[in-house]
């Protein structure tokens, strides 16, 4: 087990750069997500710390160790691919024991590793030890495919093969658990049901796990810490809640979920401390985030938005007329774009059963709570 | 003093032991690779090229022991001229050379062709008995093409009977004259096509079938998926085969070495002649010089075109292949794939016929059968028959170590260096090679002219493309992830392959080895100018008793090599097929 750390990380290419200076810092027993649209470095970084690329500069501690100049195979880094790359030429069982086969290979007597490579080489050539006998099972049973041991791994469903690329990283006992988009060859509900299982894996584990992926959802919803990257550089680290509610800029606001950003010009601060931001003549709302900027961005979130159903609750700051132009309805939530002072705005409310839906063309008046509204 | 050596001795142990770990042991292999290239391929073509200046034999290896060597190399090589190269503008040189590219690439269009429906055939369709016909494909690869050339005489000669037939219809004079261009043609489409077909049925296996459901899915009809979609998926390896063809037929010397008539000027034969004729040393080095400029050409045409194309990949995802199972297709089919088979088999068919007759002279059929002639071959010639599946067997070792070590490092490292290399000996004529051999081994310090290992070695360097095309093709769609799997598992990069890429390419090293196999057995050009006596393989008897005009058992003996080679290509089919997912 160890936590990784990367210092500086810079990958050129003959003709590209695909990391600018990556630094991380991922604790012991860690899950940390690597987000961000593809190009940005997430996979590239990645595939430095396995030991596939060699980086241009720059450190990769993993545990306390220096593992710069450590071959791929000697870096104990447990992969889980994209693509599962199971091999096909080998049956689960097989598959999962590969690691420790190897092992075997490269110690003990030369009568030994002779055996063993017989038994790399076709299963018919020699029996897997009891050991790894054991621990094989043990990691399919823990992944719930110990009745499949015997399949070919091209007999199994993506969900399967996906868990049999888990058992054999897993199997290695590694002190670090890499994760390449794993979950984006399986359907939806498949996906979540991972995201779980993976997610209760580490847990249980209590296993470094750096997750490469593009989907915000999933990185939201299974790691400890994300880091959004973009162009080969992180933009921002922070715990998922962190990210969402606070994000640096208007690039991880967006990435990390649906945002309505305006471009706003800081007028003063009011008597209770509050920055009042002008977006439109119109439209002047004040923000409990501080700023030394006097030109931001600022963004309120879809869910942030109240509308003011009763006539009777007084609201004054913060209380803007809107005309609903769409209404959407998700199921456990509605949708509507609305436009305020000619901006298009974006609003997600509860389904309330006893409600009635607006309609396109309703004058509504909306709430924008100033915790709400983010200045960055 | 002693105690410091003794302190300086364990010391310079570590030292060496670590600087053994460092070594990279793929690294070495890329090495060992390199230097079998260089002394069996490099060097002799050196030598050759320098011959055709100095018209005289050049000893270069023995130049970096030998002072006195160097010396007499460097008299010769001060007098090297371009005198020879004048018989170039010349008449036989140059027409022999027009000839050559005309049948060349008439056989490679024709083949391509004919192989287009068949591959399809074999790839896509449910057409029924395939597994025959795919064997019966296969068959005429095995066959040397001076024995096809001997059926032919029987079919097509004088007295031939498939002539008898053409005039006991009414017909006048001869249906096809066994010695012309036109035989010589048929007889390459007939017997070369299965070196086109079978990469063909792979190029069309590993086009991506989802690409084409997407295509239907779009509202395209069948017909117009398979011209736009999987047509041009497939062109990579059809004009690769292409190009196999062209050489193959540009380079044929069995064929036109009995059947070309004497107007009819090839530039193989020439270059035969000039050697075992007149040891012409200069003439012949020309010759070769100017083959392998051809080759060369057409060689780096097939890289422009395919240049910009992607393979298809087979990655640790499994895929599912949907067959044309349309009735009109696959009985259309059928008939055209029967039709193909029909002269090739009738010329085996008839070898066959004389290798059990007393005497074949005028008539449909031999007038009367005895196995005399078996019994001859089996009491006279049971070690060539040793000697042809030792000589083949060491060839193959030596082609797929080599092969798969360079299709890994050309595919994965891009050793562009070493693709080139290994691609050299599909430009140079076995006769070339065998000349070159000769030459370059034939004094110290690296005699080895006239022994059975260089013999295996030209045959492995002859055979070493096909090989390794074979190999490259399933490397490529082995997707590096796999490998990366297998590396971050704790395999180095060496056992990575040993374990997972080389099993994985098994159906390629598989179908490979069978043809370098099955092409060794049957090689004549080669074994013709380096077998030496005491091993004698089967395919130089064959060629000797045609020659002294023993043809009853050299029939027999050809339908033995048939016989041997159908046996071992359905064990090694066998062995693959367990090996397939």
């Amino acid at each position: 087990m160890g936590s990784v750390q990367v210092k500086n990380l810079v990958k050129k290419y003959d003709k590209a750069i695909a990391l600018k200076g990556v630094d991380l810092d991922i604790k012991e027993g860690e899950f940390y997500a690597l987000l961000g649209p593809s190009g940005c470095g997430k996979t590239t970084t990645m595939r430095c710390i396995a030991g596939f690329e060699t980086p241009t500069s720059g450190e990769i501690l993993i545990g306390d160790k220096v593992v710069n100049n450590v071959p791929a195979n000697r870096r104990n880094c447990g992969m889980v691919f994209q693509s599962y790359a199971l091999f096909p030429h080998y049956n689960v069982f097989e598959n999962v024991a590969y690691s420790l086969t190897i092992r075997d290979l490269y110690s003990g007597s030369l009568g030994q590793r002779i055996k063993t490579f017989g038994r790399l080489m076709s299963k018919r050539l020699g029996k897997p030890t009891k050991e790894i006998e054991k621990k094989v099972q043990d990691a399919l049973d823990y992944v719930e495919l110990g009745h499949l041991a015997d399949r070919g791994v091209n007999e199994l469903s993506g969900g399967q093969q996906q868990r049999v690329a888990l058992a054999r990283a897993l199997v290695m006992e590694p002190s670090v658990l890499l994760m390449d988009e794993p979950l984006s060859n399986l359907d939806k509900k498949l996906r979540n049901t991972m995201r779980t299982t993976i997610r209760k894996i580490q847990q249980d584990l209590k296993i470094t796990t750096i997750f490469v992926t593009h989907d915000q959802e999933e990185a939201m919803s299974m790691a400890d810490h994300v880091a959004v990257m973009r162009d080969g550089e992180i933009v921002q680290m922070a715990t998922p809640t962190e990210l969402y509610s606070n994000p640096k800029d208007p690039f991880v606001a967006d990435f990390v979920g649906s945002s309505n950003i305006y471009k706003g010009q800081v007028l003063k601060k009011n008597e209770k401390g509050n920055t009042v931001v002008k977006i439109t003549d119109e439209i002047v709302l004040e923000s409990e985030t501080h700023t030394d900027k006097s030109e931001v961005e600022v963004l309120v979130r879809p869910e942030g938005i109240e509308i003011i159903r009763e006539a009777s609750t007084p609201k004054t700051e913060n209380v803007v007329e809107a005309k609903v132009k769409v209404s959407t309805y998700l199921g456990p939530t509605i949708r509507y774009d609305i436009e305020l002072d000619g901006m298009d705005v974006m609003v997600e409310e509860e389904f309330q059963p006893n409600t009635a839906l607006y309609k396109e063309g309703d004058i509504i008046k909306v709430h924008l709570p100033s915790e709400r509204v983010l200045l960055i | 003093m002693s105690s410091v050596n003794q302190d300086k001795q364990p010391k310079k142990d570590t030292k060496f032991r670590g600087w053994l770990r460092t070594i990279d042991s793929l690294k070495v292999m890329k090495w060992v690779v390199y230097l079998f290239f260089f002394l069996f391929l490099v060097l002799p073509l050196v030598s050759v090229f320098l011959v055709s200046f100095t018209g005289q034999p050049v000893n270069l290896l023995g130049s970096l022991v030998n002072p006195d060597i160097m010396a007499t190399n460097i008299e010769r090589l001060s007098n090297a001229s371009f005198e020879h190269y004048s018989l170039l503008l010349g008449g036989t040189y140059f027409s022999a050379l027009q000839n050559s590219l005309a049948l060349a690439i008439g056989v490679s269009i024709l083949v391509i062709l004919m192989c287009i429906p068949l591959a399809y055939a074999f790839a896509r369709t449910t057409m029924p008995y395939k597994k025959t016909l795919a064997a019966l494909c296969t068959i005429p690869l095995i066959v040397p093409t001076f024995i096809s050339a001997a059926g032919f005489i029987i079919m097509f000669g004088r007295t031939g009977w498939v002539n008898t037939m053409y005039q006991s219809l009414g017909f006048d004079g001869v249906l096809i004259d066994a010695y012309s261009m036109t035989s010589i043609v048929l007889i390459q489409v007939f017997f070369f096509f299965p070196f086109a077909l079978w990469p063909m049925v792979a190029a069309f296996k590993i086009a991506d079938i989802s690409l084409e459901e997407a295509s239907n899915n779009m509202g395209a009809k069948n017909w117009s998926t398979m011209v736009f979609i999987t047509f041009p998926l497939a062109i990579p390896g059809i004009i690769s085969a292409a190009l196999l063809i062209f050489t193959v037929s540009f380079s044929d010397f069995g064929t036109p070495i009995i059947l070309a008539p004497d107007g009819l000027n090839l530039i193989v034969v020439e270059a035969y002649r000039e050697i075992s004729g007149f040891f012409n040393w200069a003439g012949a080095s020309i010759l070769t010089i100017v083959m392998v400029a051809v080759a060369a050409i057409f060689f780096w045409l097939q890289r422009y075109v395919t240049k910009n194309m992607d393979y298809g990949t087979l990655s640790g995802k499994p895929k599912g292949t949907k067959l044309n199972d349309s009735k009109i297709v696959t009985r259309s089919l059928l008939v055209f794939t029967i039709l193909v088979l029909v002269l090739p088999m009738s010329a085996i068919f008839s070898v066959l016929l004389q290798s059990f007759a007393t005497t074949w002279g005028t008539g449909l059929l031999p007038r009367g059968f005895t196995m005399d002639h078996y019994a001859t071959v089996f009491t006279r010639s049971g070690d060539n028959i040793l000697n042809s599946i030792l000589l083949a067997g060491g060839a193959l070792i030596i082609s797929v170590i080599v092969a798969t070590l360079v299709s890994y490092f050309v595919v994965r490292e891009n050793t562009s260096k070493l693709d080139f290399m290994s691609s050299i000996p599909l430009i140079v004529p076995g006769i070339a090679l065998g000349i070159a051999y000769i030459q370059t081994f034939n004094t110290a310090p690296l005699q080895l002219t006239g022994t059975a290992f260089l013999l295996i070695v030209a045959y492995a360097v002859r055979r070493m493309p096909y090989m390794i095309r074979s190999t490259m093709g399933t490397m490529m769609a082995i997707k590096s992830d796999i490998e990366e799997a297998a590396v971050n598992l704790g395999a180095s990069k060496l056992v990575a392959i040993i374990t997972v890429v080389g099993p994985l390419m098994l159906p390629g090293i598989a179908a490979g080895s069978i043809l370098v196999f099955v092409t060794v057995i049957k090689e004549t050009s080669i074994t013709v100018l380096m077998a030496p006596s005491d091993w004698a393989p089967m395919s130089l008897m064959v060629f000797q008793n045609l020659l002294r005009g023993e043809v009853y058992t050299a029939s027999a003996m050809a339908m033995l090599i048939i016989v041997l080679v159908i046996i071992l290509q359905t064990a090694a089919n066998k062995i693959t097929k367990n090996s397939l997912y």
